[in-house]
């Protein structure tokens, strides 16, 4: 029995891939009829993905691909997806804007109009504020990991997994719970306003109500190649605690720290390719550093509330077929697309307007670490993203492992007036 | 005050690469006439061959700094038999050919190294020379200071102590005069390209374990040479290397005391004051147009 | 005064007829494609006047982006209508270009080309560090499109109409500056500047009016782009484009007028026909550039006059 293909490329991943894609497309055009009728009358639907593949932003982009084609695969395996009665094979569709804003626009115009995708998934930023009018005109479902992205308009624009920079809050509150002597902190981050400066308004306010004094903020551009003078600058003041918020240094700022003898502690929202890290510096420097982002065969996701099916084999999965891709991103957009399902089947139908109103009618949405609730019109406009409890994790004896969990909802009914405050205060978009 | 000792270091240290970079393309401009706009990219050739061979195969580091080194030596002298020769008399078409051939690498490394993520390359030396308590230096920073600063000697000494050397100065002073005395052009512009890309491939070598290698990194490197060129002075070298060393410096300062963007808008505009009142630079000579 | 020949203007004539029924043939992606196609002809032919005097500047680019980004925060945050914002981006470029040309201008040759990027690499950082009022690396979205009578311009067929009807008054303005009094001394000033300094002519005034005029047209065409784009950002208007236009420029050849079109519309082609060899197309691209530069550097506009050359010409004389 032939298999359906999960994927279609639509766009350059190298040669290899390349030449993997075309004979895979060979052959689907030829046993194409085969899997039809081998499914008894299953139909194909595409979800869309409009993410960076190459450049500074792929590994927020890529990896999620690869996770998506895994966890189609095993849908499709198991027989599809039953959806108002009908059968459904999934097939990804992606397209690489490389974050540029042009290629974005495009992507999501080819995506929608000729392959006729259900779902637009996207990354976040600058990307998906160039294709909000479309979404909005096509009435199409779009997926963005930065609730920061929706505005009051955006009626199409939800983040059902990462509910960035929101969850950064329970690392912090983690550390304080866990280490009260940790009095000052210090953050540096990229200054854009989608990543960086959303970030760091959200860590300075959990920073304040946890009575954590920061002293110092240095917001740095993208052209920065030498870190040694940031980071010499920043630890002249002495910080207990050096956070990274949500760069994308933080390699070199890591090896900075490890050469100049920080001793403190470090939080960040990603740690991206530990392991390059810890080859650069040493296990005893990277060990006990925070952040938020698990490895999947933690023994903590399969407990109970988990809404991802078998972790550990997704994770084996991943890095038997692509050993040194894991990122942050590589399970949120495969559980934005088991949010899909479930909305889905809620809804019986795959149209867009469809899924997105159910969606957003449930109270309870589906969500990867358990309960969650549809937030965000305080700050945004709309009650668009999900919020819920998010993994504090730490890195023990070179591998990640979640310490606990912690109630990022719970801190916004109580803080979010510090964080909107905050957010004023960096000029970021409040409604 | 620590901080202020540390950044000298931290902008000393900086300073290697600016000067190696520098001074690759001041050669090539001086004796060629033309402006390597690929100049950038042959540093990340380099870099991208200490990541393929030493990083990814294991060959020693070492011995694959000599290779990055000998390879975009190669390169400029492809670059100059093929590109530049035929187009002496035309320096913005050299110019515009060097377009092209960095177009060509760049791609190049993205097929080699594949897209995604900018690559790593761990540091051969590891730890940290700590003085005085608070200044720290890591081990591969100063090897890299160390190598460059050799580099740099060993040049100096081969332009101002060998006939070699003599005649390339005597180039790029003047062209016609020197010909008139003898002196090879075509044998002479290899030379200076071919001693300019091994400067270049070094530099991106030194730079592959302490850098995010990928394949549009040369950007800022072209940039930081351009500076380095003009405010140095345009023909001459030791022009260079001083304005490497003082802008390393300036830009290190301003970025721990202000920040990393404005340092470089500050550079630039230094770059252009420079170019308003005093064209040919702190050292340079005029260059005939 | 313009005497056009019948036969040319048949022709310009039946190429915009064909222009305009051309986007019902497309499909959506290429719709687009025709319409940044069209703005980047504006960009070209702009930048051509600017190299009629001589002078190859590298801030064509970001001189696109200050027009650009002052449409963006005129419209969206002063609420002006597009039709006002339109040529007061131009304004805003060609002032800009005015001041810059105090310390620009007084260099020249290869240093004229380095202050030029020094100087726009400066602006383009600017944008990038104050997040008030650019944005920022984010740059600005949300830019509302244009409003008239009910059309709706987020339709790339309609705005593809509008391109066409401003791009055609801007090029049919450049072409007549060119062939005017003052495009006749920029091609002195050109190819004789010391004999034209000698019968009285400011050749600093002269290069810097050409720059100035350049710099007008390529902010209108910066406002168009980001219009229909809805987003502003910096790396839009790097050296990465600014490399483009030189290629077009140069491939097209600069010599005739129509000369830098060909470039871009033939390169552009080439360029989206290989658009499934992504991950090599720079390379083509540099490929093309320089077999440009060894093989034909009077550019493709030279092919028509050397075909005839070789076809047509009589003997010479023995």
């Amino acid at each position: 029995m032939t298999k359906t293909p999960t994927t279609v490329f639509q766009h350059r991943f190298g040669r290899r891939r390349f030449l993997g894609a075309t004979a895979v497309g060979i052959g689907a055009a030829v046993t194409g009829t085969i899997p039809q009728i081998a499914y008894g009358g299953s139909k194909t639907i595409k979800l869309g993905m409009n993410i960076p593949l190459t450049g500074d932003y792929a590994p927020w982009g890529l990896p999620g691909l690869y996770g998506c084609e895994i966890v189609a695969q095993r849908l499709n395996a198991s027989g599809g997806v039953e959806i108002g009665g009908q059968n459904y094979m999934i097939e990804m569709a992606a397209y690489d804007h490389g974050y540029d804003t042009e290629k974005a626009v495009q992507g999501f115009k080819k995506l929608v109009f000729e392959d006729d995708v259900k779902m637009v998934m996207m990354l976040g930023g600058s990307t998906v504020a160039s294709v909000l009018p479309l979404s909005n005109r096509k009435k199409m479902l779009t997926t963005t990991l930065l609730p920061s992205d929706i505005t009051p308009d955006s009626n199409y624009l939800v983040a059902t997994c990462e509910s960035h920079p929101l969850y950064n809050v329970t690392g912090v509150e983690w550390l304080a719970a866990n280490f009260p002597n940790a009095k000052t902190a210090a953050i540096v981050t990229n200054n854009d306003a989608e990543y960086g400066l959303q970030s760091a308004a959200t860590y300075k306010a959990a920073f304040e109500v946890e009575g954590i004094d920061v002293i110092d903020v240095n917001l740095h551009g993208f052209d920065v190649t030498d870190f040694a003078p940031i980071v010499s600058s920043v630890l002249a003041k002495k910080p207990d605690i050096f956070c990274m918020a949500t760069s994308f240094y933080v390699t070199p700022l890591m090896e900075q720290l490890y050469h100049q003898g920080f001793k403190g502690k470090i939080i960040s929202c990603t740690l991206d390719y530990y392991d390059e890290i810890i080859a650069k510096t040493s296990k005893e420097f990277v060990d006990g550093t925070i952040y938020q982002f698990p490895d999947f065969d933690d023994p903590k996701l399969t407990e109970d509330g988990i809404n991802f099916p078998d972790p550990g084999g997704f994770d084996t999965s991943f890095r038997k077929d692509h050993p040194n891709d894991w990122s942050a991103v590589a399970w949120e957009y495969p559980a934005i697309l088991l949010d899909w399902v479930d909305a889905a089947k809620a809804a019986g139908s795959i149209e867009p307007s469809d899924v997105v109103s159910t969606m957003l009618s449930n109270k309870n949405p589906h969500f990867v670490f358990g309960e969650g609730r549809w937030w965000g019109s305080q700050l945004w406009g709309l009650d668009n993203a999900v919020v819920g409890r998010w993994p504090v994790v730490t890195i023990v004896d070179g591998k990640a492992r979640i310490q606990e969990y912690r109630s990022v909802s719970a801190w916004l009914d109580k803080n979010k007036d510090v964080l909107i405050k905050h957010m004023k205060a960096l000029g970021l978009r409040t409604v | 005050m620590e901080l202020f000792f540390q950044s000298i270091i931290n902008g000393l240290i900086q300073s290697g690469f600016f000067a190696l970079s520098a001074v690759g393309l001041v050669l090539i401009f001086g004796v060629m006439g033309v402006v390597n706009f690929a100049h950038g990219a042959m540093t990340m050739v380099g870099s991208y061959t200490i990541w393929y061979l030493h990083a990814q195969h294991g060959s020693p580091y070492l011995f694959t700094l000599a290779i990055a080194t000998m390879l975009v030596m190669l390169i400029g002298i492809l670059m100059e038999r093929f590109l530049f020769r035929p187009k002496r008399d035309d320096p913005l078409g050299g110019l515009i050919c060097s377009i092209g051939v960095l177009f060509i690498l760049q791609v190049i490394a993205t097929v080699i190294g594949g897209e995604g993520p900018s690559k790593q390359v761990p540091p051969p030396f590891h730890g940290t020379l700590v003085l005085f308590e608070t200044l720290r230096v890591p081990y591969q920073r100063i090897f890299s200071i160390g190598v460059a600063v050799l580099a740099l000697t060993v040049l100096w000494f081969f332009l101002v102590k060998t006939k070699l050397g003599w005649s390339l100065r005597a180039v790029s002073q003047d062209r016609e005069a020197a010909a008139l005395q003898g002196i090879n052009i075509d044998r002479t512009s290899m030379i200076a390209i071919a001693v300019g890309g091994a400067m270049a491939g070094l530099a991106g070598g030194l730079m592959a374990p302490l850098t995010n290698i990928n394949p549009h990194m040369g950007h800022s490197v072209i940039i930081t040479a351009f500076i380095v060129t003009i405010v140095g002075g345009v023909g001459s070298l030791s022009g260079a290397v001083m304005a490497a060393v003082l802008y390393a410096l300036f830009h290190t300062f301003v970025t721990t005391y202000f920040s990393g963007t404005i340092a470089t808008i500050s550079g630039l505009l230094i770059m252009v004051l420079v170019l308003i009142v005093r064209p040919t630079g702190i050292m340079g000579k005029a260059v005939s147009e | 005064m313009l005497r056009a020949k019948p036969k040319s203007l048949a022709g310009i004539g039946g190429l915009l007829l064909l222009l305009g029924i051309l986007p019902y043939f497309l499909k959506y992606h290429h719709q687009d494609f025709l319409i940044f196609l069209i703005i980047n002809v504006l960009v070209v032919v702009s930048y051509r006047l600017v190299t009629l005097t001589g002078e190859w500047s590298l801030i064509h680019a970001v001189m696109m982006g200050v027009g650009a980004y002052a449409s963006a925060i005129l419209t969206k945050s002063f609420d002006l209508s597009f039709w006002l914002a339109l040529p007061l981006a131009g304004v805003v470029a060609g002032a800009s270009a005015a001041l810059l040309s105090y310390p620009l201008f007084r260099m020249t040759q290869f240093y004229f080309l380095i202050g030029s990027f020094a100087a726009g690499e400066a602006i383009r950082l600017c944008w990038i560090h104050f997040i008030y009022p650019f944005g920022g690396t984010s740059g600005i979205s949300g830019i509302p499109p244009p409003e008239l009578a009910g059309i709706d311009f987020l339709d790339p067929i309609s705005y593809h109409y509008l391109v066409m009807a401003i791009v055609s008054i801007c090029l049919i303005t450049l072409y007549r500056i060119e062939k005017s009094h003052i495009g006749l001394i920029l091609h002195a000033v050109h190819w004789k500047a010391p004999l034209a300094e000698s019968v009285g002519v400011n050749t600093w005034r002269y290069r810097s009016l050409a720059f100035i005029i350049g710099s007008f047209f390529v902010g209108i065409a910066g406002t168009l782009k980001v219009h229909y784009l809805g987003t502003v950002t910096p790396n839009q208007f790097g050296i990465g484009f600014m490399v483009f236009i030189l290629i077009w420029v140069i491939v097209g050849g600069y010599g005739k007028f129509y000369g830098a079109i060909l470039g871009v519309v033939i390169l552009s082609i080439l360029d989206e026909s290989f658009r499934r060899f992504d991950e090599i197309r720079p390379a083509i691209y540099g490929a093309i550039l320089i077999a440009s530069i060894m093989f034909l550097p009077s550019g493709l506009e030279s092919i028509p006059t050397k075909f005839r050359a070789r076809f047509f010409a009589s003997k010479p004389a023995a």
